[in-house]
């Protein structure tokens, strides 16, 4: 078993709130990634749940045992660090047998243990060298396998590919996958890589200054966001958010005014909106080139060409951001040349002034939701 | 083509003045040496001959065989020294290796202080706290001993080799002190398996200063705490050689290249365990 809750966590640094009341239920065999931008106490969340950090209030339970007062070792978690922390003077053998020995465990079960986790992660001909022999991604599986040789409940993962080039990160997120379908294990991982997030949750969890600002599956987070800040932060590149006036509400959903073109958003409609000025968000991959149901001029002052994509970006008059536009690898448009970006009012999002979303009427029931789950519980 | 680095190359004449500078230097540090040996080497009458000759005539050992004869007691002396500078500094080396990595790792109220402390006691010579120490030492009536000699020795040399040692701990990644504590393991644990071996360029260094300061140092303890001739370390010993109507100067000087090589052979050795680099794929730096 290995199931998590937490109930209003809280963390304070002096008088800094540094995690503003946490509620979250990990359930067993989950891989739950919490994501954020840099500071928003998402690796100190996972500091807490280890017990490297103090909880200043609040309650974190493990299989239903309060274990804020316990070491690390009695809560049945294994950490990994984004630094590796391996031990330079010791071979991989010694590192991944370094939790054992701690134990005092008898030398025949020790090493049937190593070499099983040696073997899940690829490291057997790499036993008996020092971790300064071993390239970046070598390293952070020595890592995983001091992790696995514990056999925790919980396996904690403080953004351990952010060491690793762009290449290996991808290759290692696979593999990660793989040894979470393995082990069927539970498992949190942080990161600032919304990539990783996607590609390897099943859950994720995305904090921002101290609090959650959305729990919900990959695709959810990415349809549904629950607030401007959520769809800002999922997707890449970022949505684009236009100033729009709400001018009417009917049961077709929320009708906005952008520079005298109206556009109906198939949204949940609420009362009391109209007149009101809200913030109307689309993906830069849903822009059509002079197609869509309203459509309006921008110029771009920078074109990038990845080959699948084009995307450009145009600065937008009054706005600090660029408006960005992710268009067909071959289109035909250039630096300093106008051109219609068009939108359909079904691809996009709508925003109160307190950045909480209207609802938006898509039923995610064309993503099959439990091939996500069926998944973990294998 | 000369592959040096463009930073590290230089004009002739700024060569000519580098050479220049480390050749002044080497004279004004090693002629005493060379002088000192060349002296060892002569017969005693010629010491004084004028025209004063540098280069010895007739040259030979023959003054590192008298000087034994001459002084008996020389061999205890040089082992009283080793056993003073030795015992200072594994006593040292016991206290310190702890102490450091408390002073790295740990957050402690008073740590700047004590910290601030200990460099303060390093700006006192031992000399101006012979006094003090002279009558502490009468009152516990342990003048005479060895105790004398070594206990004011580790007192005054562990507040450098905490200063240092703590510098090369700092340098530790705490991600190791962490990981090691999540897999369960204490602080004596943490300490005896992970960071002593890490460590141990730097507790090397720490233990050759403390060695040398110790070996230097116990002249002034020596002859102030002690007038027993059998546990008169080294530098006191080189007295013998000052007779009441002149000083055998040739065997005076044999008899400090003596004493000081053993020294060398332990410093020399130790060295060699001096690599650097021992933190090598611990973490992504």
């Amino acid at each position: 078993m290995g199931q998590l809750l937490l109930n209003k966590v809280k963390k304070f640094y002096g008088n800094f709130e540094v995690l503003k009341g946490i509620d979250l239920e990990v359930r067993n065999g989950e891989f739950v990634v919490f994501v954020g931008p840099s500071g928003c106490g998402k690796s100190t969340l996972l500091r807490m749940i280890a017990g490297l950090d103090a909880t200043s209030s609040g309650d974190i339970k493990i299989d239903d045992l309060r274990v804020n007062d316990l070491p690390p070792v009695k809560r049945g978690i294994a950490m990994v660090f984004q630094s590796y922390a391996l031990y330079p003077h010791m071979t991989v053998f010694e590192n991944i047998a370094f939790p054992l020995r701690v134990e005092n465990m008898e030398e025949q079960k020790l090493k049937a243990k190593v070499e099983h986790a040696a073997r899940i992660l690829h490291l057997d001909q790499r036993l008996q060298q020092k971790p300064g022999m071993l390239s970046g991604g070598q390293r952070q599986r020595v890592a995983i396998g001091r992790a696995i040789v514990r056999e925790p409940k919980i396996f904690l993962f403080d953004e351990p590919l952010s060491n690793l080039d762009a290449a290996l990160r991808a290759d290692m997120r696979i593999e990660l996958a793989k040894l979470h379908r393995q082990l069927k294990a539970t498992m949190i991982y942080v990161t600032h890589d919304q990539i990783e997030a996607m590609t390897m949750a099943d859950r994720i969890v995305v904090l921002n200054a101290g609090e959650i600002s959305q729990t919900g599956a990959p695709l959810e987070l990415y349809h549904k966001p629950a607030n401007i800040f959520v769809a800002g932060f999922i997707g890449n590149p970022k949505m684009n958010f236009l100033p729009v006036t709400c001018t009417a509400v009917g049961d077709a959903g929320v009708t906005v005014d952008y520079k005298g073109k109206t556009l109906t958003v198939p949204v949940k409609p609420r009362d009391g909106v109209v007149g009101q000025a809200l913030t109307l968000g689309v993906r830069p991959e849903h822009i059509l080139l002079a197609s869509g149901d309203i459509s309006f001029p921008v110029t771009p002052s920078v074109i990038e060409r990845l080959g699948a994509q084009t995307v450009a970006y145009a600065p937008l008059d009054g706005e600090g951001e660029n408006f960005c536009a992710m268009l067909p690898g071959n289109v035909a448009v250039r630096p300093e040349q106008t051109l219609q970006a068009g939108i359909n009012a079904a691809d996009c999002h709508l925003f109160d002034g307190q950045g909480i979303a209207f609802e938006r009427r898509v039923s995610l029931t064309d993503i099959d939701m439990n091939l996500f789950t069926a998944s973990t519980k294998g | 083509m000369k592959n040096t680095p463009m930073i590290d190359r230089y004009r002739w004449w700024e060569m000519v003045f580098i050479y220049l500078g480390i050749a002044v230097f080497l004279t004004f540090i090693l002629s005493p040496f060379v002088e000192g040996f060349l002296v060892s080497l002569k017969p005693l009458s010629q010491l004084f001959s004028s025209p004063y000759r540098f280069f010895p005539e007739n040259a030979s050992f023959e003054a590192y065989r008298t000087m034994w004869i001459s002084v008996p007691g020389f061999a205890r002396y040089i082992f009283n020294s080793f056993f003073i500078s030795i015992v200072v500094t594994v006593i040292v080396l016991c206290l310190v290796v702890p102490a450091s990595y408390a002073f790295a790792k740990f957050e402690f109220p008073g740590m700047g202080i004590l910290l601030g402390a200990f460099l303060t006691v390093n700006m006192f010579s031992g000399a101006v706290l012979l006094i003090p120490l002279f009558r502490l030492m009468r009152s516990m009536g342990v003048l005479n001993t060895y105790f004398a000699m070594i206990v004011p020795g580790v007192a005054f040399l562990i507040p450098s080799a905490i200063w240092l040692l703590r510098t090369y701990m700092i340098r530790i990644p705490q991600e190791l002190n962490e990981a090691a504590y999540a897999d369960g393991a204490s602080h004596f644990y943490t300490l005896r398996r992970v960071i002593l071996p890490i460590a141990m360029p730097g507790i090397i260094v720490v233990a050759i200063t403390t060695f040398i300061g110790a070996y230097a140092q116990q002249f002034i303890f020596a002859l102030t705490f002690n007038s027993k001739s059998e546990y008169m370390p080294l530098p006191v010993g080189l007295f013998a050689y000052f007779g009441k109507q002149e000083v055998i100067w040739n065997e005076l000087m044999a008899a400090s290249f003596v004493g000081i090589a053993p020294a060398m052979v332990i410093i020399f050795f130790l060295q060699r365990y001096l690599v650097g680099g021992l933190t090598a794929g611990a973490v992504k730096q």
